[in-house]
């Protein structure tokens, strides 16, 4: 494990491939070994690809040498949340319903991932349907905090989370519903980005809300979610909800700094939360005094109450999950862990004007931050109010209260990252998230690599005990 | 509402939608259930006729 290979982001990694000075074969070996050494402890992983991934980065380094470039995931380990159809490697959904489903096609994004010449490590560990956890009455156990693996990594892309910030890839995909991309990354100390709702394809991957789901990458860095961006994004005439728009440049501007950015702060939407954190409301305000020094204009302002925005996409999620799950909810109820069976059950218990009434409210609500959002260029608020809950905090089968306060922009469709902004007392990340205006991802990742810079916390690492201990210390 | 009467809505509910909830399960879904109707209720505010659903759709074609 002398190996610091796992410290090198995309973009470094990628400029050593090109340069000749490392093969992929060698930084795929020491992502396997990696995994083998220290997930037992995490359980990230549910399947780690050990031959398709060797092959994979044979063929990279053969292109390459041929000079061969594919765009900057070529030659990169990285892995996939496991309702990410694969096809003739099992996707599961982490559920008894699905555990020896093999698709025979890939998912769009796994698609262009393989194009790109990517490096498929394995399949990421999930809340069962990217809605029910963390649970233990699973085919697979839960993924683990690599910060504190008494602490959830968050959900429902809670593999993706903790594999990036253990070292194990350094870009993993998820999917958010409600804040399944930020709150892992929010609570792992990486870097989460949700596009704009039809940026990227969603197709082949399991819905959990139609109206709500958005792929996106987790990843260490701001550049690599930018990097991962460039290759996923693209127009899909077959996803209904596919936007027809032109790819913009993500990396552009990355080094522009914030110079004459307006950045908005809806500081009611979390200082005035119950629960809130101190640090985490420190964090904020420290972030947001840092980007006014590097030249962003930051105004407080208002935004309709987070319980509307909250309310709105728990009944359009309730409604729509339900919908694809009834008539396994109604023939098989047992086959679903105690928490994901309690929380799809509800849509069977909404009427049609409630729905209704959700989405007459949405429209409401995306107009409230539309109208914001045409005097700045983005909004900034909490991704969590506190820092990773413990798995002793949850009461398996009963409701969550998830601390995550990422629900609006699902509800809204705006763009929403969540990035690190230090430690809590207790040693586990803390974070915010930046939204901006429909496709503007750009700016987005522009003032969040502003933030990055200033604040230097990409080359902390978590530190990991290998298997043997960390099973010794659970038992 | 008193949690008997909200366990006895939430079984109609239930029978309604052909849902079979095991008793074991039945207390954690009955916390779930209060949440429900607190929210939408709260979803329910003062709105004209005209204000129209988010997923009101378009025939144009895209380009």
């Amino acid at each position: 494990m002398a190996s610091s290979l796992h410290t090198l982001s995309i973009a470094e990694a990628g400029a050593r491939l090109r340069a000749g000075t490392l093969t992929s074969t060698a930084l795929t070996r020491a992502s396997l070994e990696r995994i083998g050494a220290l997930d037992g402890g995490l359980d990230s992983f549910v399947l780690v690809t050990t031959e398709r991934a060797l092959a994979d980065a044979a063929a990279a380094d053969a292109e390459l040498k041929a000079g061969i470039d594919k765009g900057p995931m070529h030659g990169i380990p990285y892995g996939l949340k496991d309702i990410y159809d694969t096809a003739a490697i099992r996707t599961t959904c982490h559920s008894k319903l699905r555990v020896d489903n093999v698709p025979q096609a890939d998912s769009v994004v796994a698609a262009r991932l393989k194009d790109g010449g990517g490096v498929l490590l394995g399949k990421l560990a999930t809340h069962e349907f990217a809605i029910g956890g963390p649970s233990f009455d699973l085919p697979f156990p839960p993924a683990r905090n690599p910060w504190n693996r008494d602490h959830i990594p968050g959900g429902s892309s809670s593999g993706s989370g903790a594999a990036v910030a253990a070292g194990f890839c350094r870009m993993a995909m998820g999917s958010d519903t409600g804040g399944s991309i930020r709150g892992p990354a929010a609570y792992c100390g990486v870097v989460g980005l949700k596009p704009t709702y039809g940026l990227v394809s969603r197709r082949g991957v399991f819905p959990l809300s139609y109206t709500l789901d958005h792929c996106g990458p987790l990843a260490r860095t701001v550049e690599d979610c930018a990097l991962t961006m460039q290759v996923i994004t693209a127009h899909d005439p077959q996803d209904p909800a596919s936007a027809d728009v032109p790819v913009p440049e993500f990396t552009r501007g990355l080094d522009w700094g914030v110079h004459g950015v307006k950045i908005a702060v809806p500081r009611h939407f979390y200082a005035q939360a119950e629960g809130a954190s101190p640090e985490i409301i420190a964090a904020i305000d420290t972030a947001a005094q840092t980007w006014a020094k590097l030249g962003a204009t930051v105004e407080e302002i208002t935004l309709p109450d987070y319980d509307l925005f909250n309310a709105c996409g728990r009944i359009i999620l309730n409604a729509e999950a339900y919908a694809i799950h009834e008539q396994d909810l109604q023939t098989r109820p047992l086959d679903y862990a105690r928490m994901t069976h309690a929380r799809l059950v509800m849509g069977g218990f909404l009427s049609s004007a409630d729905l209704v009434q959700a989405f007459r409210l949405r429209r409401e609500l995306a107009d409230a931050l539309n109208a914001t959002l045409a005097r700045f260029d983005a909004v900034i608020t909490a991704s969590s109010l506190s820092q990773a809950p413990r798995f002793s905090d949850y009461r398996d089968g009963y409701p969550v209260a998830w601390p995550v306060q990422t629900m609006p922009f699902n509800v809204t469709g705006h763009p929403a990252m969540s990035v690190p902004t230090g430690f809590s007392t207790e040693g586990l990340p803390l974070s915010l998230q930046i939204v901006g205006r429909p496709f503007d991802e750009p700016m987005v990742l522009r003032i969040g690599a502003a933030l990055e810079r200033a604040l230097g916390l990409a080359d902390r690492w978590p530190e990991l005990a290998p298997d043997a201990a960390a099973k010794a210390a659970a038992s | 509402m008193p949690d008997d009467d909200l366990k006895q809505e939430l079984d109609a509910a239930a029978q309604k939608a052909g849902l079979t909830i095991p008793p074991e399960r039945h207390d954690a879904i009955l916390v779930s259930y209060k949440d429900l109707k607190r929210m939408t209720a709260l979803i329910r505010q003062p709105r004209a006729a005209a204000a129209e659903p988010s997923n009101v759709y378009s025939l144009v074609p895209r380009r």
